[in-house]
């Protein structure tokens, strides 16, 4: 005779858990905890490197890099004397918060004002992982195609902040920026939209500059707390 | 992949509290924002559990849909399936959106052991309503 047992709970309340628990940690290092995702390429440890290099004077920086294999991003951003931490995946798709407490524990990252999480090069998997961060970013290249938010509208919903990457590439694709601006705002009217190009430095003051008025946010509100 | 590593892991808690079990199926509520496809996950359960104790169970998909609402025209008609439209298509307000992010399971139905000893696993917490199919 075969039974059936109610369960009624979250299929990834584990991991949830875990985040919470991260959240905290970063809440009492008063550590800005981003979560950038993007399709391989895109130009995250581009944008990344230009990133810690603007608030190097200041500020302590870190960064847990995710890929399926080899440490290249890591050692990018090593190379610039900030602490970084590979994560190998070895094939799966997404960071969950076990490998970022794992990352945690292995390498020196905190105490830090900012820990940049550069998730595996993925649109769709990794926005359903909850990694304790402040929020999402979304990177997208303009290179990719303007229709990328419409195909992959989960982590344009997400991501409180969107940032057009490439953009000293525009003369040569078929991109229209404000299409995409108007895509963008119908699937998250709240998001922040930039735009950056890592190789010519355009944007990534603008961009530095909200991650230092969200860093002062959070540690206003943690300490009022 | 995970996600149905995840799911065994609840099921096979919530069918450890009950005695012990072999799974016939299990019900999971997947919600259209979840960014879960259900015929991958479908797919990705039978990878997971074949070779062990539930090789060969079934796991069905209750589809969740989100709720679009405005709050000037009301309900969002004739909306795509998976459609992430924030913005009214009729007053361009901002949609209230509601639902849609469920990623629970919602019941186990399992065969019990004959032979089983109970060997209830501690902490855990499933709700306490078992009965026969």
């Amino acid at each position: 005779m075969s039974r059936v047992v109610t369960v009624r709970r979250r299929a990834l309340e584990a991991s949830e858990e875990r985040a919470r628990g991260l959240r905290e940690r970063f809440a009492q290092s008063g550590t800005l905890v981003v979560n950038i995702i993007s399709s391989p390429g895109s130009g995250k440890t581009s944008l990344l490197e230009a990133t810690v290099t603007r608030l190097a004077a200041g500020h302590r920086c870190a960064v847990i890099e995710g890929d399926v294999a080899t440490e290249r991003d890591a050692d990018r951003i090593r190379a610039l004397g900030v602490p970084a931490h590979q994560v190998l995946t070895g094939g799966a798709c997404h960071l969950d918060a076990r490998q970022i407490e794992t990352a945690l524990g292995a390498a020196r990252l905190l105490p830090a004002d900012f820990l940049f999480i550069e998730n595996v090069g993925n649109l769709i998997c990794p926005t359903a992982y909850d990694l304790g961060e402040d929020f999402k970013v979304a990177v997208l290249s303009v290179t990719e195609g303007d229709d990328k938010p419409f195909k992959y509208p989960a982590i344009f919903a997400r991501a409180a902040v969107t940032v057009i990457s490439k953009i000293d590439l525009l003369p040569h694709v078929p991109f229209d920026l404000a299409v995409v601006d108007e895509r963008l705002r119908s699937l998250n009217p709240s998001a922040t939209i930039l735009r950056s190009s890592a190789t010519t430095g355009e944007g990534i003051d603008a961009w530095c500059e909200l991650l230092t008025a969200r860093l002062t946010e959070k540690r206003r509100s943690c300490v009022s707390t | 992949m995970s996600i149905a590593l995840e799911i065994q892991r609840v099921c096979s808690d919530a069918v450890r509290q009950h005695g012990a079990g072999r799974i016939g199926s299990v019900r999971v509520a997947i919600g259209e924002l979840a960014a879960v496809e259900p015929e991958l996950l479908r797919f990705a359960w039978e990878a997971v559990v074949a070779g062990g104790p539930h090789a060969g169970s079934s796991l069905e998909v209750v589809w969740c849909p989100a709720n679009q609402r405005c709050s000037r025209c009301g309900e969002v008609k004739d909306r795509a399936t998976g459609s992430w439209l924030r913005i009214c298509p009729d007053c361009g307000l901002p949609l209230d959106v509601t639902g849609g992010d469920e990623l629970d399971v919602l019941d186990v139905t399992f065969t019990p052991d004959a032979e089983a000893q109970s060997d209830d696993a501690a902490g855990a917490s499933a709700d306490d309503a078992a009965g026969d199919r």
